[in-house]
């Protein structure tokens, strides 16, 4: 109890200053927030009404809690290129990334966890080599990169799969390929040496002069024990999940949170990009967060003191 | 005598790193009778526990293997049984007790599942018959308040309570024959007499054979009916527990003897043997005692002694010296 | 019969003995250096290395031109065509030229912002892990604060921030490197400080610089180095991928994955335009990658382990 309390502090800190982190860093170089707003005939007394109207000239600590009051009561803004509701992007768009990234999440566990063990049982066979070796290209291929090549061999050269576009089952399976590609050659690599580092453990010598099979043995109770560190890094999957979901989604053309933040930034559209950051780095606190609470679950050390 | 329970003949254990083979087993023999307690002693790295790992079939493979010899129990030799009916004895049949409590139990289960798994493996029993059998098995090594104990994790429990489990566990099921590797080392020393008491006590209860593996001569003069001695690799001395003590023979034991502390006698410096036990990849080609013996002969160094049975004891030494007080 | 030890043969074992010792002694340096020879992954990542390194060092030096150089009356041609060793884009640019351009922006941001974060997270982690109470904690705090989010939505927000650009995503990879580095670095600092030596060092009275600069760093050199081999790669690809999607060089300057991002339009036309960049950049960081291995390999065994190192 003590952790999990310990770790919800940390996160709602965590939080707290993170949201102050992007507020100030797109608030105070955002340029002159009203030549967006205005046109470029308007005098500078227009600029100065329009800043005291939209508080800029209150001290930026003030700024900040009135950014997130209306945050809180739901005034999101618009945005400055298409003057769409903010509020509303972010429901459509936030549906998007998180099919990808679930669809992304499951693939780096359900596939890395179960090749990183049979990497392990087959230590220094071929199998082992073969696996290794792909779990090295995952993580030297930059994954744009990949999604190029992924695109011109099963769109333009195959003509199996979609190259881009959203949000049909079929358009989905490469970019959540792409996007999981390096969380599971790390997971592999991850599994691989925590299965290893267990079966040399004493309390395996124990199980196997009770006489149980070297099934059950490494499928149940080493693999049990190699799930602890896997589920202590899931949250830096996460998070590595969001960040790569930037490029994989402006790559795909897929319509999720990333792409339009990456725009937004290009157009300099500030409250969206604003949000949209804030959005994104609110994800990571809290896929971290479950990273915890799973690691708390799964770890009978934690739970009973 | 009657019969042997178990007969270890000439057995060889190898180890393989970096392309080269040596051997940490060298022909060991020996027989293990009920109701008895054999002790097995030596400095560390002499291959006690590679003999005991041996004859559980437990060697860490691919690195290790048997090179030779047979381990009969019953009309089974258990270096040639297939894993699976090895797998069958392990646990039911012999079992063992190893070094350090704290680190042998699985930290991911209940001490219950812990338990009830191994007694489902070997006896067609639902859960609640194996949780009635464990729970009988924590009872009868003492370990305070077993119904508790049965559903926490190991790290909730102290090492000394930790070794009750291992040892509940290794006698859940009877077996003929137990394997106690170090059972004490790793504990405190007021822990230690309780653990080594209620392990004879079970062990006279049951009738088991017991095979002790030390290095502390205290306990085996106080538990052991006989006593091999173990250095690089081989058996150089055994006899019964008041003979070696009374009277020993190899240098080797006679150095390890001087080397207990006398608190009776007088105080002063301890005695050492000088040197230590060659690396296995080194042995020497003659007697592998010679380099540190205070009394090798020239043949010493050039033939390898035979272990010579005589009047109950066995002995590899060209030349045995009455003991000299010290 | 007295029993006495020919002293012959007893000096002679402990000659043979010692011998034997020593041989295993020298055996561990000699299996490094056979390692390091041997150990073809580390040779092929260093044949590689020194040809992309040649390759931005010396290739504007050597193919000359003008990166920016425009010419509308040859675009899109294919490699090995007269003037053009490696084809050019779609404003006629030479791929050549702007490849050996490109390679050295990104070796300077890669090499550059690594050295920076690994000095950083060196004096960070060190302090830290020394120091231990409320520095430590400050400092981790902090540094584990950075370390918890993603390099790429970090270098977003600074793109965000400052603007789009190099400054943006050499100051977001440094800060996230720096961070990585120093937890590592920290922990090791840790480790090592409960070890005997460093007790005794203590104990002696010897002032901390002294102790940190003759007992510590000299420990912690080779796992540093060998994670920030590993972050050499992470620069590149996050380099690579941020201008990739606009926000890292920009044009003029070439860099790889602008340059990826370029072709990907005409890859009907002339694929070469995004492949060779590419390659260029496959070959870069699998390079790093091998490197970091085999020096791990040949090092520090230990680090295997260390999968939280590979982290980014």
């Amino acid at each position: 109890m003590r952790y999990l309390a310990g770790r919800t502090v940390y996160m709602l800190i965590i939080l707290a200053i993170s949201s102050v982190a992007v507020f100030y860093a797109i608030r105070l170089s955002g340029g002159d927030a009203t030549a967006a707003r205005l046109p470029a005939s308007a005098t500078e007394a227009d600029r100065e009404t329009l800043r005291e109207v939209l508080g800029l000239n209150d001290p930026i600590y003030q700024q900040y809690f009135t950014y997130m009051g209306r945050l809180l009561s739901g005034d999101l803004g618009n945005s400055l290129t298409n003057n769409a509701l903010i509020s509303k992007m972010v429901i459509e768009h936030g549906r998007n990334s998180i099919i990808l990234g679930a669809a992304a999440f499951l693939l780096v566990f359900l596939v890395g966890v179960p090749l990183g063990m049979l990497a392990s049982v087959r230590r220094n066979t071929f199998t082992d080599q073969g696996i290794m070796s792909l779990s090295v290209a995952g993580m030297a291929v930059p994954n744009f990169w990949l999604a190029l090549l992924s695109i011109w061999l099963f769109a333009s050269v195959l003509g199996w799969l979609p190259s881009a576009g959203c949000c049909e089952p079929k358009q989905l399976i490469l970019p959540a390929i792409v996007l999981a590609a390096e969380g599971t050659a790390l997971t592999v690599r991850m599994t691989r040496s925590a299965m290893l580092e267990n079966l040399d453990s004493d309390w395996v010598r124990t199980l196997r002069a009770g006489g149980l099979s070297e099934a059950r043995v490494i499928g149940k109770h080493v693999f049990r024990n190699a799930l602890i560190p896997i589920i202590s890094l899931a949250g830096l999957r996460i998070g590595q999940i969001v960040g790569y979901a930037l490029i994989v989604e402006v790559i795909f053309g897929w319509p999720g949170l990333g792409q339009v933040l990456v725009n937004a930034v290009l157009r300099r559209d500030y409250p969206v990009a604003q949000f949209f950051s804030l959005v994104l780095v609110v994800m990571v606190v809290l896929g971290n967060w479950f990273a915890d609470l799973g690691y708390l679950a799964a770890n009978p050390r934690l739970r009973k003191i | 005598m009657a019969s042997p329970l178990l007969s270890v003949r000439d057995l060889t254990t190898v180890i393989r790193t970096e392309g080269i083979e040596f051997e940490v087993v060298r022909g060991v023999s020996f027989d293990m009778y009920p109701n008895e307690i054999l002790g097995l002693v030596g400095e560390s790295g002499c291959g006690k526990t590679m003999t005991a790992l041996s004859v559980m079939g437990l060697i860490p493979a691919p690195a290790a293997r048997i090179a030779g010899g047979t381990v009969l129990f019953g009309d089974r030799d258990l270096v040639s049984l297939s894993e699976r009916d090895m797998r069958e004895v392990r646990g039911d049949d012999i079992s063992m007790i190893f070094q350090d409590p704290l680190t042998s139990l699985d930290p991911m289960f209940r001490i219950g599942h812990l338990l009830t798994e191994v007694i489902r493996r070997h006896r067609p029993v639902s859960r609640s018959q194996a949780e009635a059998m464990a729970l009988q098995a924590l009872a009868e090594v003492e370990l305070p308040d077993p119904e508790t104990r049965m559903s926490q994790y190991p790290h909730q429990l102290s090492g000394g309570m930790r070794q009750r489990v291992m040892i509940a566990m290794a006698l859940m099921l009877d077996p003929d024959i137990l394997i106690a590797d170090e059972p004490t080392t790793a504990l405190d020393v007021t822990v230690q007499a309780q653990i080594l008491d209620r392990l004879l006590g079970q062990q006279r209860r049951r009738g088991m054979s017991m095979l002790l593996i030390t290095h502390d001569l205290g306990v085996v003069a106080a538990v052991a009916d006989r006593v091999a001695v173990m250095y690089s690799g081989e058996i150089v001395e055994q006899a019964p527990v008041t003979q070696l003590f009374s009277d020993p023979q190899h240098p080797y034991t006679q150095g390890l003897l001087r080397a207990v502390p006398q608190t009776r006698h007088q105080r002063g410096a301890l005695h050492t043997i000088p040197g230590r036990v060659p690396p296995p990849q080194f042995v020497p080609p003659g007697c592998p005692f010679s380099p540190r013996c205070s009394q090798a002969l020239a043949r010493c160094w050039e033939e390898h002694p035979d272990l010579v049975p005589e009047n109950g004891r066995r002995l590899r030494c060209f030349n045995p010296q009455p003991l000299t007080p010290a | 019969m007295t029993a006495s030890t020919p002293e012959s043969y007893l000096s002679e074992w402990d000659r043979r003995l010692l011998e034997f010792e020593e041989s295993r002694h020298i055996s561990v340096f000699r299996r490094g250096m056979r390692n390091l020879v041997r150990n073809r992954l580390l040779l092929s990542g260093v044949i590689l290395g020194l040809l992309v390194v040649g390759a931005g060092v010396l290739g504007p030096v050597i193919a000359g031109g003008d990166y920016e150089l425009i010419n509308f009356s040859n675009i899109h041609a294919a490699p090995f065509s007269e003037d053009a060793l490696l084809g050019t884009d779609h404003l006629g640019r030479d791929t050549a030229t702007r490849l050996f351009v490109a390679i050295r922006v990104s070796l300077a941001v890669a090499v550059g912002v690594t050295g920076l974060a690994l000095v950083a997270g060196l004096a960070i982690g060190t302090v830290a892990g020394f120091r231990g109470g409320w520095t430590d904690r400050s400092l981790s705090g902090v540094m584990d604060f950075i370390w918890g989010f993603p390099l790429i939505l970090v270098a977003v927000l600074f793109a965000g921030g400052l603007g789009e650009g190099l400054l943006s995503v050499i100051l977001a990879v440094g800060l996230v490197n720096m961070a990585a580095i120093a937890r590592v670095v920290r922990g090791e600092v840790l480790s090592l400080s409960e070890r005997e030596f460093i007790e005794a060092a203590r104990a002696g009275g010897l002032s901390n610089w002294r102790i940190i600069r003759k007992h510590l760093l000299p420990n912690i050199l080779a796992p540093a180095l060998v994670l920030a081999s590993y972050y050499v790669a992470v620069a590149i690809i996050a380099e690579a991928a941020l201008s990739f999607i606009g926000l890292g060089a920009q044009p003029p300057l070439p860099s790889l994955g602008q340059m990826v991002a370029e072709g990907r339009n005409f890859l009907q036309l002339n694929h070469w335009e995004t492949t060779v960049p590419g390659l260029a950049l496959v070959a870069m960081v699998l390079s790093v990658s091998l490197i970091g291995d085999g020096l791990r390999d040949v090092f520090d065994p230990r680090l295997r382990h260390e999968a939280k190192g590979l982290e980014s």
